[in-house]
């Protein structure tokens, strides 16, 4: 019945998405046409500027000066348990530490933890990095029970008071979106150079999933659990203490988890700025000395302790055996004999070399690998810059030079290609899918004038027209809103340009990563390959990705973009799979039942099933690119993300915090609007 | 009021009206409509809010046991929420045991349900990381119980729903009615007066629902407390209930003894829910016995008490009017099988 009443309808008017097609497709029409009048249409006059990260830093630099005297205290206060932890960490013979570390791992999941608490430890060891990690985890391990008191006091807070957590949810929203080199900047203006600095980033930074998670989980509760707590004639706190955080316990670890994984990623970042004589500053030092061996190594102790970390709290969120104590104290007294019956031939930790041949053979090796396959991967490298990314940053009229492709770009081949482009619109039109025309139209334009030089009034209206079909004229107004303030603030080029990296990384991954969760779900050995690729990918700290494709590719946008897509694509790999796995079983019977075929199932049953989880990898994946985006400004990106990057060096808090809300409002449209596709997509399917 | 007792629970034309500004929309729309609770309950849905509960009147006596029946989305979980204060009810009063305890603070509601309150849940609401013998001494604890007496407390209900040996389990590793049992031993821990049992069996098997329905009949003949049960099982209300309360649409439509509700609906709704169930095994005698005198010869011996089903089966051969005795054995009625067979009769409405 109402099929048949909508059909005229949609014939009579064009659809939303078309409009909004239309109005931008008219947009870019007239840009282009009156470039050569109007050249402000093109580019943001400088005139028009307003000094914004001046004023912001004006008024940080205020702030952040009246509030001085009491962050200093603070920060003086913290070095206590820093100056302890630091010391009963450098201190403890390693033997020790070893054995209190393969304990920890028995007692929480048994023979396997164990193992990998003693081999990953040993690693360490071997690595003559010893002394360099405990400073590390001296940082972390002092963050992180400040990060999980503030964060579970904010979650409970929140859960108490309705009206706060209205408030905290969103900034706890805001706070994902904003890079993690942002916070440095104010941070190093209030505590001055130091490991403090880092401490309490780290915390700043562990301390949302902790209170995003205690939310969830005491949400969840059951609500007959919660009214027979009440039935039961408990106070609130009682019920609060004694039922609800218990009752929540297994979410809480899941806080717990993350929140230990987020302090360790961001002790490694705080690195950055130096001071203090870690292994994340062991990474980018021999980085920057080119000693790729060396900061491999130091690179995979990083890892070993983010795995060991993550695996040993992921195991308390889940359904725990118990094992058996007696094998921990056992352990404990047999280290502690060992360490005092060897105590005067146990080396010094830093002077281990074991696995320098190693590092060694790692350097020569690279320089052989890089040295035979060198033709080959520069020329992977340049053909990627010169015909994919280049054309894709300044577009094709200005990428297109005899130098690369072989011929020049005429006024004349622009005037075909946009004729090539109308053609596929029309036909595409004439067959009934007038918005996809289009937007083929749209990309072509983009694809010939580049993302970095597209006309600051066709990319506002291309944001609105996407706001206003994701989530209606609300958020039409909020893009455009939130975009005019990076225009007048003069950071409009850098973001446009942070836009075009993270866009190509983000296609990228979309294609090559739905493409491998969608083998990942047809075809099961694929998935048992690439699932513990994927774990691995996601336990490693941001800083650790720019090793490998530093070794293999130097500094540049080359090496940025890889880095950014292996850190990127995981999410869009899980969801796609995940999606496409849990159709539920009843719908594929009906599909097989009426005679579909595998591929027919796929693409009328399974594909549109799974849209919405997919849109939400994708939002996933655009967070990620984001995020690494700033972390890859060390290895040469331009844009945004090098901004942050430069003011945290020059101690700019105005134009660290600027640049990292653009930064944070790009991620935040990016955000919102495919949520609003993916709920559209969901209401569609009554899900 | 004849009995002399104050009624366990009493409800006058209580409210519970679900959206923002709930309290001052009620009060409008029923001086609007001139306190007529329908005309109200349409004028509040109209402007967008729910009324879940709409002008509930009833009694729960002393030791009866009261169920509320209808199905889902009729407001019965709504009212007994309003009834324990688990939902603070919108308007009217609810008195138990005399108090009004609408508006009570908190500290008093706190204090009646460590003393007279017990609640039952359909999905039972046990804590999953207490033990068995912790869920059930958990409302002691709460009130500061020293850890032996309360868990020698914990061990009397135990035994009482017929639990022994499992008390260091965990709700996990129950089934589902071993669980319901933990649910109705942790309700009577305190020993309350007054027991709240909100769907306790809908989660259950046939054949458990059936078993724990005779074992909650057996314990409230030792215990006599004054029970408030939900449930959508009309079967399960006439086997249980001394009196039931048909709700609908979040109105109470018809409240009766089973018998009343069997053979006297008085919409076609009720009609609706007594359509499939037996009537002669709830309706009794008692129900369609005449006056008068005018009998046959035969005595088949039936009484007041007695079954509709099984005077049928004693009247099978006969077609004449037959006395019935009281449990004393006075010939107090009489009874024509064509009666019988009428009152048996399936409507076909």
């Amino acid at each position: 019945m109402t099929a048949v009443t909508e059909i005229p309808a949609q014939h009579a008017r064009l659809s939303t998405g078309a409009q909004a097609a239309l109005i931008t497709v008219i947009f870019g029409a007239l840009c282009l046409a009156l470039e050569g009048v109007a050249p402000w249409l093109v580019k943001w006059p400088a005139a028009w500027e307003l000094p914004a990260t001046q004023w912001v830093g004006g008024f940080l630099d205020w702030f952040l000066n009246g509030i001085k005297p009491a962050m200093r205290l603070f920060s003086d206060l913290m070095t206590y348990p820093m100056n302890a932890a630091n010391f009963v960490l450098g201190n403890t013979p390693w033997p020790i530490l070893i054995g209190i570390v393969t304990a920890l791992g028995w007692y929480l999941g048994g023979l396997p933890m164990a193992a990998l608490g003693f081999i990953g430890l040993s690693f360490v060891l071997a690595s003559g990095y010893w002394a360099e990690s405990m400073n590390t985890l001296a940082l972390v391990a002092v963050s992180v029970p400040v990060a999980l008191i503030m964060g579970g006091a904010i979650g409970i807070l929140a859960n108490e008071v309705p009206r706060v957590k209205a408030f905290v949810q969103a900034a706890l929203d805001v706070m994902q979106t904003v890079p993690t080199f942002a916070y440095l900047t104010p941070l190093l203006l209030l505590f001055g150079f130091g490991p403090v600095v880092g401490l309490i980033a780290s915390a700043i930074y562990a301390a949302p999933p902790m209170a995003r998670n205690v939310m969830l989980g005491l949400e969840r509760v059951e609500s007959e659990i919660k009214e027979a707590a009440i039935m039961s004639g408990g106070t609130r706190l009682q019920q609060l203490f004694q039922v609800e955080i218990p009752a929540a316990t297994t979410q809480i670890m899941v806080g717990v988890n993350q929140c230990l994984m987020a302090a360790l990623s961001m002790v490694i970042i705080a690195a950055v700025i130096g001071g203090f004589n870690d292994i994340g500053w062991e990474v980018l030092l021999t980085m920057r000395k080119a000693q790729f061996g060396e900061s491999l190594m130091a690179g995979l102790v990083i890892v070993v302790f983010a795995v060991v970390i993550d695996r040993m709290s992921g195991t308390l969120a889940t359904e725990r055996k118990r094992y058996d104590s007696r094998v921990v104290w056992a352990m404990l007294a047999f280290t502690v004999l060992f360490t005092a019956a060897f105590w005067a031939w146990l080396p010094n930790p830093s002077d281990l070399t074991v696995l320098d041949p190693m590092a060694t053979a790692i350097d020569n090796g690279l320089t052989a690998f890089t040295q035979a396959n060198g033709p080959w991967l520069d020329a992977l490298k340049n053909n990627s810059l010169f015909y994919v990314l280049l054309p894709l940053r300044i577009g094709l009229d200005q990428a297109v030079l005899p130098f690369t492709w072989g011929f020049a770009w005429t006024p004349s081949m622009s005037y075909g290609l946009f004729a090539i482009g109308a053609a596929i619109a029309l036909l595409m039109a004439w067959r009934g899918h007038l918005t996809g025309g289009l937007v083929v139209l749209i990309l072509i334009g983009m694809l010939e004038t580049g993302i970095s030089n597209l006309p600051w009034p066709f990319v506002l209206t291309g944001a609105a027209a996407l706001g206003w079909v994701a989530g209606g004229w609300r958020l039409a107004a909020l893009s455009v809103g939130l975009l005019c303030t990076i225009l007048v603030s003069g950071l409009w080029e850098r973001a446009l340009l942070s836009l075009y990296l993270s866009g190509a990384a983000v296609f990228f991954c979309a294609v090559f990563g739905g493409l491998i969760g969608l083998a990942s779900a047809v075809w099961s050995p694929v998935w048992t390959v690439v699932r513990p690729i994927c774990d691995m990918l996601q336990t490693i700290p941001l800083f650790v990705f720019l090793i490998p494709v530093l070794m293999v590719f130097q500094i540049g946008e080359f090496s940025a973009f890889l880095a950014i897509c292996a850190y990127a694509i995981v999410p869009m790999i899980r969801y796609t799979r995940h999606g496409l796995v849990n159709t539920p079983e009843e719908m594929m019977e009906a599909a097989i039942s009426s005679g579909a075929t595998e591929w027919q199932i796929m693409r009328d049953v399974r594909a549109p099933y799974a849209a919405p989880t997919i849109l939400l990898g994708l939002n996933q994946t655009i967070l990620y690119a984001f995020a690494m985006l700033v972390i890859a400004a060390l290895i040469g990106t331009t844009g945004l993300g090098q901004s942050i990057y430069l003011a945290l060096g020059q101690a700019d808090v105005g134009l660290g915090i600027s640049a990292g809300a653009a930064m944070a409002i790009l991620a935040l449209i990016a955000d919102r609007m495919v949520q609003g596709f993916a709920e559209e997509r969901r209401k569609a399917l009554g899900l | 009021m004849t009995d002399a007792k104050t009624p366990a629970i009493a409800c006058r034309n209580l409210w519970q009206v679900f959206g923002p500004g709930a309290d001052k929309a009620l009060t409008d729309a029923l001086s609007r409509s001139g306190d007529d609770a329908d005309k109200a309950a349409a004028d509040l849905r109209e402007h967008g809010f729910i009324p879940a509960v709409q002008d509930a009147n009833f009694e729960v006596k002393e030791g009866e046991l009261f169920v509320i029946m209808g199905l889902s989305g009729s407001g019965k979980s709504t009212l007994i929420r309003c009834i324990s204060q688990l939902l603070p009810g919108t308007g009217g009063e609810i008195r138990v045991d005399g108090e009004n305890v609408m508006g009570a603070s908190k500290k008093v509601l706190t204090d009646l349900r460590r003393k007279k309150l017990g609640m039952v849940f359909q999905h039972f609401g046990l804590f999953p990381h207490m033990t068995v013998a912790e869920n059930v001494a958990y409302p002691l604890r709460v009130q500061g119980v020293g850890k032996q007496e309360r868990l020698a407390r914990a061990q009397e209900v135990i035994s009482l729903v017929g639990l022994e040996g499992r008390e260091d389990s965990f709700p996990r590793q129950l089934s589902g009615g071993q669980r319901q049992r933990v649910g109705i031993a942790r309700s009577l821990a305190v020993n309350p007066d007054i027991w709240f049992l909100d769907e306790p069996f809908s989660a259950l098997d046939p054949l458990i629902r059936r078993q724990l329905q005779d074992e909650f009949l057996r314990i409230q003949a030792t215990l006599k407390k004054s029970i408030v049960f939900i449930t959508h099982d009309i079967q399960e209300a006439l086997k249980l209930a001394d009196r039931i309360a048909i709700m609908r649409d979040g109105k109470i439509v018809q409240i009766g003894t089973p018998t009343d509700i069997v053979l006297r609906p008085v919409d076609d709704y009720v009609r609706e829910f007594s359509k499939d169930v037996a009537k002669g095994q709830h309706a009794k005698v008692a129900s369609v016995m005449r006056d008068d005198d005018e009998r046959g010869p035969d005595d088949p011996g039936l009484t007041t008490s007695m079954t509709l089903d099984a005077a049928l089966a004693h009247c099978m051969e006969l077609y004449e009017p037959v006395p019935v005795r009281d449990a004393d054995g006075n010939i107090v009625g009489t009874v024509h099988p064509s009666d019988l067979a009428a009152a048996l009769q399936v409507d076909e409405a």
